[in-house]
């Protein structure tokens, strides 16, 4: 026999729709003028402290923070998911197949490419590079894709192009430097990538036959959407804390060395995530930092960042997380700094 | 995560993306002004799957109980969504009970200013006094304008106090934002000669150019001897650098 506690606690996972036991008076039940009390006062209590705790001036901002972050993420996410519902129930595996070349080493910049068509921001493309490989695309062009989509889309470009306004250069370098991370870590991945890093659960999918593809579509896109809005939320309160932790004033002691300011830069754009559509204007106005640098910043931040991390961690498993984001974090500065050094 | 918390945290957030979008102008305290119609839509999305989940769920209740159960998770086994969807509930109940304020002093006083962008050229200033402006225009006007027309002219700013920590005065500023709140600048512009109001306090104030350094270079300081502060309501949208408002008399 389970202890009620046990049950309650295991109510959520398990897939029992009784009652709790209801048969023995349990032990804790005999002290209820004290749990009466505690009931009446330890809530109160709670609130009030907490509810002091949350309005000082540093728990106002972070919420206020981690709340922009999500908001802001959440129409991309859902146009994301939704996408990915629509792979999963309505795309035959064939037509990838069909479209990508059969080699794998072919088949990464087909699909890095391929990242132009898809007009959002990071959060977007996770998702739907999750239900790619369910569908049977090789992982590293969907990694391919992955990388590359957030980077070169039209909207991104033209973002960065009216924040460096005069400078063609900042937007040439910043696609070439975003599709080449992309490239590379997709064969990366060829080369060096294995497949048990990643969640057994990502290789599974795809239309059942007997069901509703509508039905399908419907609870693939809500399964998406609520499982990367989870790790969306854990990103955002990651990269609230560090945005109210560090003053920005940090900045100003590192814009005087190149190397510094190119690796200090990049790991900015990792713990602000800002989302990729605006992290040209944000790049421009670090305007001690040089073009170099600026560049690093527009490139590592589409690829790697808190609320990204959270999110792959999510959907791909931790273990392949950790890995990539890390490699993918030394590739793009890699490329932003001989990209950027020949064009800027 | 069972299917009626899925359907309720659906639902929930939905609600919460209108209250804030549709309803009001809060969403302005988070992101641009340019997102209002995308959370709209997503608002709406989210209701409008929350409501489909809730008809499929009791229609299936009705019928066969078991094939329901594994719907929610393609390729996952076990029933729904994982854990960390109930982490969705705080900013979808954030959003509808306890929204928080837009960023504020506290934010202000720990970011260097804002760089402000070069101008080469200066239209000559409007002949009235006090002349309206935004902090980022005072701040060009001061650091880069050769002709020195600033000086000597009464002008008027608005932004949010600041609290000094060092030297005397205290910070009138905008805080300005390109995407979300996650990224927001400051531009501050120093007044002398007046008390500081409390902090986060809303302030229309009229003086003049505070000397120092050499006018129209970047030794200047963009500072004010203030001559009146007034209170102003906060605007609407806190995160652009507006002209202060006519103010009523």
């Amino acid at each position: 026999m389970q202890g009620t506690e046990e049950r309650a606690g295991e109510a959520e996972a398990s897939d029992a729709d009784g009652a709790a036991g209801d048969d023995a008076v349990p032990g804790w039940l005999r002290f209820w003028p004290l749990l009466l009390l505690g009931a009446a006062t330890v809530p109160g209590v709670v609130l009030y402290l907490g509810g002091r705790w949350l309005e000082t001036p540093v728990m106002q901002a972070w919420r206020t923070v981690c709340l922009a972050v999500t908001v802001q993420a959440l129409p991309f996410l859902l146009l994301g998911t939704a996408l990915s519902g629509a792979i999963n129930a309505f795309v035959p595996a064939r037509v990838f197949n069909r479209v990508l070349p059969r080699r794998p080493v072919f088949a990464v910049p087909v699909a890095g490419a391929a990242g132009v068509v898809l007009p959002g921001c990071e959060c977007a493309s996770v998702p739907v590079a999750n239900r790619l490989i369910g569908r049977g695309v090789t992982p590293a062009a969907a990694f391919a894709f992955l990388l590359s989509a957030p980077a070169i889309n039209p909207v991104v470009l033209t973002a960065t192009a009216v924040a460096f306004p005069g400078n063609p250069a900042m937007v040439a370098a910043r696609l070439l430097a975003s599709l080449g991370t992309a490239l590379a870590m997709g064969w990366l991945w060829l080369w060096l990538g294995r497949a048990e890093w990643l969640k057994p659960a990502v290789r599974h999918g795809g239309h059942q036959a007997g069901g509703s593809r509508w039905r399908e579509f419907r609870t693939g896109f809500q399964h998406d959407f609520l499982h990367a809005g989870g790790f969306l939320v854990v990103g955002a309160m990651a990269a609230a804390t560090f945005n109210v932790a560090v003053p920005r004033s940090v900045l100003d002691a590192f814009s005087g060395s190149l190397w510094l300011s190119v690796l200090f830069l990049a790991v900015l754009a990792i713990v602000l995530a800002v989302c990729s559509e605006a992290d040209a204007f944000v790049a421009a106005s670090l305007n001690g930092f040089s073009p170099v640098a600026q560049l690093a910043f527009m490139v590592v931040g589409p690829v790697v960042d808190m609320k990204l991390i959270a999110l792959q961690a999510g959907t791909f498993g931790r273990a392949f997380a950790i890995r990539f984001s890390a490699a993918t974090a030394v590739v793009a500065v890699l490329f932003s700094v001989l990209i950027g050094g020949a064009l800027l | 995560m069972r299917r009626p918390f899925q359907t309720a945290l659906l639902v929930l957030s939905g609600i919460g993306l209108l209250r804030v979008s549709l309803f009001t102008d809060l969403y302005l305290r988070y992101v641009k002004e340019g997102m209002r119609p995308l959370l709209i839509a997503s608002g709406a999305l989210l209701i409008l799957l929350g409501a489909a989940d809730a008809v499929s769920w009791v229609r299936r209740r009705g019928g066969d109980d078991h094939a329901d159960r594994d719907d929610g998770g393609h390729g996952h086994g076990h029933s729904g969504a994982p854990r960390a969807a109930w982490l969705l509930f705080l900013p979808a109940l954030s959003l509808l009970f306890y929204a928080p304020p837009a960023l504020g002093a506290y934010t202000a006083s720990r970011q260097p200013p804002k760089a402000v962008t070069h101008e080469d050229a200066f239209d000559p200033l409007p002949a009235i006094s006090p002349l309206p402006m935004t902090l980022s225009d005072f701040t060009r006007r001061v650091q880069q304008d050769r002709t020195r027309a600033i000086e000597g002219r009464t002008v008027r700013l608005t932004g949010f106090v600041t609290p000094g920590e060092r030297g005397d005065g205290w910070d009138l500023n905008r805080l300005l934002i390109s995407c979300c709140a996650a990224d927001a600048q400051s531009v501050k512009v120093r007044i002398h000669r007046a008390p500081a109001p409390p902090a986060n306090t809303w302030v229309t104030v009229t003086g003049t150019w505070h000397p120092g350094g050499t006018l129209g270079t970047g030794s200047a300081p963009a500072a004010l001897d203030a001559r009146s502060v007034e209170k102003t309501a906060k605007p609407a949208n806190a995160y652009t650098d507006a002209l202060p408002l006519p103010l009523a008399r």
